[in-house]
C-alpha cells in the first residue's frame, strides 16, 4: 500500500498543491506508484485515485495518455518510437518495423534477455527530428533524434552491455 | 448586446457571445457537428464544423474600418477554415457555410474520420438515425483514398457494464460521452485511454459505467459506438412508431417517447422497443435517468394479471369481468360508508378522481398510502407558474431538506447540480451526507430525525415567531438562513427522510412559512416542491385523497370492505395482513397478483402506463399527458374504467368511456384544474436547443416534443395564516434510530419484473457507522439481529461513515417492513 509505505513522500507531494486541488498531485503520485510497483496496475491506479479523490477511470485516462506511464510490464529499457503522422512521413514506421525485425520481436514485445522493449507512441513533439524515440530506463528518460537503424542498434548494444555489467555488479555484490 | 452578421448571404442578429454554430442553427442553417453539443462546452475536437469566416478589415494604425470601392466595409477572409463551434460571432462578419471551400474542408474531415470507421451501417443500431451516416451521405466522398487493409480492428461488443455496450471501431473520439459524464452529471466513470487511432473508451468503475444517467450517452453519441443493452439489435429506427408518455417512477415527470414496433413475438402486436427522452426544457431537458429508460419490461411480464379473479371456496379463481365486478359491487354496497378506498400515487389523475368520487358517493373514505404530508400546502405554496430549474441563476437559492435527490428524483438532482454550477445558492440539509452535498454552498447537518428542528431554525432567522428561538442552530444553519434571506427567489424541496407522517407535516409547514417569509409566493422559481415517493402523489392530493395520519390500520379499523388500487400494503409489511383478513370484502386492483391480492375476494387486472392515456401531476405541479403506446394486455382495463364500471353497478354515475372525458369532469370539479383540457396539455412551443430534426448530430436522438409540454398549475397563495408545528417527539434512547432511505433501484414490482437492472437493485442490509460496528463487537462478515416493537429480524450489514451517530440506515423497499424511522435494538446475531 502506497499510503502506508510512502506516507512522508505522499505528504510532501500533496503539500505542493492547495488542499482543495489535491487532484493536481496525480502525476507525481503516479510516478511514485510506478516506482513502487514497476507498472501501473488497476490496484495501483485505484490507490492513487483514492489518495486524491479521483475516480479510477479518471486516473487511468492519464496513464493511457502519457507514454511515461506503463500499464504493462516491459524490459529494463523501453524504446518508444514515435510513429505518428509527421514522423511516419519521414520514415518512422519503416524504421520501427525494421528495428523490431532486427531484434526479432514484434512491436510491444521485449527482447528475450529482458533488456529492451520496443513500443510505438504518439507525437513526442520533436517531429522535425524523425525518426526518433524516447528511451526510458532506470535513470530516467532521454530523446534520441534523427536515428538510423545503425545508430539505434549501437545504442541497444551498449544498453545490453551496461545491463550485463549491472548484473555482474549485482552478482558480485550479493 | 446583440450582434448582426451574415450567414450564407442572410443577415441574422443574435445575442453577443453566441457561438457561430448556434447562430447558424437559429437562422436555419445546419453546420455539421460531431463533438459540439449545445448542452456542453465546446472543445473543437472533431473539426467537422469548418466554415469560412470573413471579418471586417481594419486599419492597423487607426483601428478604423476599411471600406471597399463601393464604400461598404471591406471583408477579409483568412486563409484557413475555422471551427464554427468554438468561435463566438462578431459584428459584421460574413460567414460561408455552403461555399465550395467550406464543403471541401468538411469532406476531407469526414473522409479522415472514416479512415478506420467500419461503416457497418447495415448491422448498426444507429443506422437510420446516425449523424455520421447522414454526414457521410451529405459530405463524404464516395470513395476513400485510405488503404482498406490499414483499418484498425477493435472490439465490437465491449460491455462497459451490463447496460451500455461499446463498439470501439465505430467511435470517432468526439468525447461527447465522457464530457457528458464529467461535465453534466459529475460521474467521470468513463474516459479516454491511449491516444490517436488507438484511443478507446474505458471504464474502471464497479459495476461498469456506474452512473444513473448512462443511457443518455447513447442518445448523444453521434455514431453507433454506444448502444443500450435494451435496444441493441432490437429494431431499425425507421421501423419504429412513437408515442408520447411520462415517466411513472418519480415525481420529476420526465417526458418520454416510447418507440414501438409490431412484432411476431407479441402475436403481431406492438411492443415497446425503447424508452427515450422527449424534450421538455422545463422538466427534463433532453435527459432521463436509467430507471426511466430501462424499467419498462414489467409491462410485458408474463406474470401480469390477464383476467379478473374471485374467491370461491377459499381459492382465487378466474372469473368474467361481470362476475367479478358484481361481486365487488355487492361487497361495497353492503359496506356503504364502512368501505374504504386505498390507492397510491402510482395511479393517474383520472383513476384517482373516479375512485374518490365512488368512495364519496358511498360515504366512505379514499385514503392515499403514500405516507407523506404536504400536498395541501403545495396547492397553496407550490412553485409559481414558469418555475424552471434550468433558469435558476446567481440571485436564486434552493433548499433541499430531508431528501436524497440523487436517489429519489435523479433529474432534479442533475438540474440542481447544474444550477449550483451556474451560481445558484444551493443549501442541502440532511442528517447525513448525500451526493448533492458536493455542489452545495451550505451544508446543514442535523441529528437523526431532526429535519423539522432545522427547518424551524431557518424559519426563525427569516423573521419567524420569536418562540422559535430555541431552534436556533449552529453556524452552518445560520449562514444558510442568511443565504435564504439574501436570495431573490427561493425554492424548497422537502422530503421525508428520517420523518414519520407527523414529522413531514411539521416539515412541510415550516418550509411553507420560509417561502412565505420571502413574500414571493406564487412567483416563478419560488415555492415548495415535495419530493414525493410516487410520480403522481401530488395528483392524488389534488384529486382529494388524503393519507391517514395514524396509519393504515387506523383507516381499516371498523371497515367492512376495502378497495385497494395500485397499492400493496401487505407486500410492504406482511405483519399488517391481519386487518385485511378480517374484512368481509377485499377488492384489489393491480398489474400483478400482489401479496395483498392473494388475500383478496376479488382481483381486478389493471393496465400498465405504456398502454394508457391519462395525466400525471408532477412534483412541480405540472399536469402532463400520457398517450397509449401499445395495445392493452388482453383482459386488462384502465383503472378509471374499472372504477366506473364498478360504480355503475352501485348506481353511481362516473365517466366510463374515455380518459379525456374523465378529465373533463376533473376540469369541472377540481379547483385548480378548472377549465383545463387535454388540448391545453398538448400545446407545444419552440424549444432551444432544437432536437429531433433532420440533423440528429446537433442535439442527439432525444425526441422533439410535439405532444405537449403540460401545464403548470398556479398555487393559490398563502390565504389564511399558517402556524408552525413543533417537531414530533422522537427519542431513540439507548437504541439506534433505524432510518429507511430511498434508493433508486429498490425492490419495487416495476424493477423486479424488468430484467435489465436486476444486478443493481440495492441489497437488503443494515448500514452502520464503523464506530457502531466496533461498539457492537461485530465481526467483518455476518449478520445482526434488530428488534423493535416485539418484532425482530436478521440482516446482513455494511459499513459507511455517512451514517449519522445514533442511527442506522436501511434501503427503503428492499424487503424490511419498516417505512417510518423506528428505534431498534441491534445486537450480534448468534450463530
Ligand atoms: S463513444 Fe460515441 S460519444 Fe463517446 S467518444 Fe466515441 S463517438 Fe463520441
Ligand atoms: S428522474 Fe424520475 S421521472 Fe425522470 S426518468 Fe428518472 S425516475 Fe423517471
Ligand atoms: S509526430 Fe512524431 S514527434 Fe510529432
Ligand atoms: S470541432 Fe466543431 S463540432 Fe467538432
Amino acid at each position: 500500500m502506497l499510503a502506508e509505505n510512502y506516507t512522508q513522500e505522499i505528504e510532501a507531494i500533496l503539500a505542493k498543491y492547495p488542499s482543495d486541488q489535491k487532484r493536481s498531485a496525480v502525476m507525481p503520485l503516479l510516478f511514485l506508484a510506478q516506482r513502487e510497483y514497476g507498472t501501473l496496475t488497476n490496484e495501483a491506479i485505484t490507490e492513487v485515485g483514492e489518495l486524491i479523490g479521483l475516480q479510477t477511470t479518471e486516473v487511468a485516462s492519464l496513464v493511457g495518455f502519457y507514454s511515461l506511464y506503463h500499464d504493462r510490464p516491459g524490459g529494463k529499457y523501453r524504446i518508444q518510437v514515435c510513429t505518428d503522422l509527421p514522423c511516419a512521413l519521414k520514415g518512422a514506421q519503416a524504421f520501427a518495423d525494421e528495428l523490431c525485425e532486427k531484434l526479432d520481436i514484434e512491436m510491444g514485445e521485449t527482447t528475450p534477455d529482458g533488456q529492451v522493449t520496443i513500443e510505438q507512441v504518439m507525437c513526442l513533439a520533436a517531429c522535425d527530428r524523425a525518426p526518433l524515440f524516447q528511451l526510458q530506463g532506470p535513470n530516467g528518460f532521454r530523446y534520441h533524434e534523427d536515428q538510423s537503424i545503425g545508430s539505434a542498434m549501437a545504442l541497444i548494444e551498449s544498453l545490453r552491455v551496461r545491463g550485463q555489467v549491472d548484473r555482474a555488479h549485482r552478482l558480485t555484490a550479493s | 448586446m446583440s450582434v448582426t452578421l451574415t450567414i450564407d448571404g442572410t443577415e441574422v442578429t443574435v445575442p453577443e457571445g453566441t457561438l457561430l454554430v448556434d447562430a447558424a442553427k437559429r437562422r436555419g442553417t445546419d453546420v455539421p457537428v460531431f463533438c459540439y453539443h449545445p448542452k456542453m462546452k465546446p472543445v473543437g475536437m472533431c473539426r467537422v464544423c469548418l466554415v469560412e469566416i470573413g471579418r471586417p478589415a481594419r486599419d492597423r494604425a487607426t483601428g478604423e474600418s476599411l471600406l471597399d470601392e463601393s464604400g461598404d466595409p471591406l471583408i477579409q477572409f483568412g486563409p484557413n477554415l475555422e471551427t464554427a463551434c468554438t468561435i463566438t460571432v462578431g459584428q459584421g462578419w460574413q460567414v460561408r457555410v455552403s461555399s465550395e471551400k467550406a464543403i471541401q474542408g468538411r469532406k476531407e474531415i469526414v473522409e479522415y474520420l472514416l479512415t478506420s470507421h467500419p461503416l457497418d451501417c447495415p448491422i448498426c443500431d444507429k443506422g437510420g438515425e446516425c449523424p455520421l451516416q447522414d454526414l457521410t451521405m451529405g459530405h463524404g466522398s464516395g470513395e476513400s483514398r485510405f488503404l482498406f487493409d490499414d483499418k484498425i480492428r477493435l472490439a465490437k461488443r465491449y460491455p462497459l457494464g451490463e447496460l451500455i455496450f461499446l463498439d470501439r471501431e465505430r467511435c470517432i473520439q468526439c468525447a461527447r460521452c465522457t464530457r457528458f459524464q464529467d461535465e453534466i452529471v459529475g460521474d467521470p466513470v468513463i474516459g479516454f485511454y491511449e491516444r490517436g487511432r488507438r484511443l478507446e473508451i474505458v471504464t474502471y468503475s464497479d459495476p461498469g459505467f456506474d452512473s444513473y444517467f448512462s443511457g443518455n450517452t447513447t442518445d448523444i453519441c453521434p455514431v453507433g459506438a454506444l448502444t443500450t443493452a435494451d435496444f441493441r439489435f432490437g429494431a431499425r429506427p425507421w421501423e419504429l412508431n412513437s408515442a408520447a408518455s411520462i415517466c411513472p417512477h418519480c415525481p420529476v415527470g420526465c417526458n418520454l417517447t416510447l418507440s414501438t414496433r409490431r412484432e411476431a413475438s407479441n402475436a403481431g402486436r406492438d411492443v415497446v422497443k425503447r424508452v427515450m427522452p422527449r424534450q421538455n426544457e422545463q422538466v427534463n431537458e433532453i435527459w432521463i435517468c436509467d430507471k426511466g429508460r430501462f424499467v419498462h419490461h414489467y409491462a410485458r411480464s408474463p406474470e401480469r394479471l390477464t383476467s379478473p379473479r374471485v374467491r370461491k371456496n377459499g381459492k382465487l379463481v378466474k372469473a368474467s369481468w361481470n362476475e367479478a365486478l358484481t361481486r365487488a359491487a355487492e361487497g361495497l354496497k353492503g359496506a356503504a360508508s364502512s368501505a374504504v378506498g386505498i390507492a397510491s400515487g402510482r395511479l393517474m389523475n383520472e383513476d384517482l378522481f373516479n375512485l374518490k368520487e365512488l368512495m364519496a358517493a358511498l360515504g366512505g373514505r379514499a385514503i392515499l398510502v403514500d405516507s407523506m404530508a404536504g400536498g395541501n400546502l403545495i396547492q397553496r405554496y407550490g412553485v409559481g407558474v414558469g418555475s424552471n430549474l434550468g433558469s435558476l441563476g446567481k440571485r436564486d437559492a434552493v433548499l433541499v431538506i430531508a431528501a436524497d435527490l440523487h436517489e429519489e428524483a435523479p433529474i432534479w438532482w442533475l438540474r440542481l447540480k447544474q444550477a449550483a454550477e451556474r451560481g445558484t445558492t444551493l443549501i442541502v440539509a440532511n442528517a447525513r451526507a448525500t451526493r448533492l452535498d458536493d455542489y452545495a454552498k451550505h451544508r446543514v447537518r442535523y441529528g437523526p430525525g431532526e429535519a423539522v428542528q432545522a427547518a424551524l431554525g431557518l424559519l426563525h432567522l427569516n423573521g419567524g415567531d420569536p418562540e422559535l428561538a430555541r431552534f436556533e442552530g449552529d453556524r452552518a444553519l445560520k449562514s444558510a438562513a442568511r443565504a435564504i434571506k439574501r436570495a431573490r427567489n427561493v425554492t424548497i424541496f422537502f422530503g421525508q427522510e428520517g420523518l414519520n407522517y407527523a414529522g413531514t407535516e411539521a416539515l412541510a409547514r415550516a418550509c411553507a412559512l420560509i417561502t412565505e417569509s420571502k413574500g414571493r409566493v406564487g412567483k416563478s422559481n419560488n415555492g415548495l416542491v415535495a419530493v414525493w415517493p410516487r410520480a403522481n402523489t401530488q395528483g392524488a392530493w389534488d384529486m382529494g385523497l388524503r393519507p391517514e395520519p395514524a396509519g393504515l390500520h387506523r383507516a381499516l379499523a371498523g371497515a367492512v370492505a376495502a378497495y385497494i388500487v395500485a397499492a400493496d400494503p401487505v407486500g410492504d409489511d406482511p405483519a399488517a395482513a391481519a386487518p385485511f383478513e378480517k374484512l368481509s370484502t377485499l377488492i384489489v386492483q393491480d398489474l400483478f397478483l400482489t401479496a395483498t391480492a392473494e388475500l383478496a375476494d376479488v382481483v381486478l387486472p389493471a393496465q400498465a402506463f405504456v398502454e394508457r392515456a391519462g395525466t400525471f401531476t408532477s412534483g412541480e405541479r405540472r399536469v402532463q399527458r400520457l398517450y397509449p403506446a401499445v395495445g392493452a394486455l388482453a383482459g386488462s382495463l384502465p383503472d378509471w374504467k374499472i372504477v366506473a364500471n364498478l360504480a355503475h353497478r352501485l348506481e353511481v354515475d362516473l365517466e366510463d368511456k374515455a380518459a379525456p372525458l374523465v378529465f373533463e369532469r376533473i376540469a369541472a370539479a377540481v379547483p385548480d384544474y378548472l377549465g383545463l383540457s387535454y388540448d391545453d396539455l398538448a400545446a407545444v412551443e419552440p424549444q432551444w436547443p432544437e432536437v429531433g430534426g433532420a440533423d440528429l448530430y446537433f442535439g442527439g436522438t432525444a425526441y422533439a416534443n410535439k405532444q405537449g409540454l403540460g401545464v403548470q398549475l398556479a398555487p393559490r397563495g398563502a390565504g389564511r395564516p399558517l402556524k408552525w408545528k413543533a417537531p414530533p417527539r422522537a427519542s431513540a434512547g439507548k437504541d439506534l434510530l433505524l432510518t429507511p432511505v430511498t434508493v433508486l433501484y429498490d425492490r419495487g414490482s416495476a424493477l423486479r419484473h424488468s430484467r435489465l437492472l436486476e444486478g443493481r437493485i440495492a441489497p437488503l442490509q443494515l448500514i452502520l457507522h464503523p464506530d457502531e460496528i466496533e461498539r457492537l463487537g461485530l465481526s467483518e462478515a455476518g449478520e445482526v439481529e434488530i428488534s423493535w416493537d416485539g418484532r425482530s429480524e436478521r440482516l446482513k450489514f455494511a459499513a459507511s461513515t455517512d451514517v449519522p451517530p445514533g442511527s442506522a440506515l436501511v434501503p427503503r423497499g428492499a424487503g424490511l417492513a419498516l417505512s417510518d424511522p423506528t428505534p431498534v435494538t441491534v445486537r450480534r446475531s448468534n450463530s
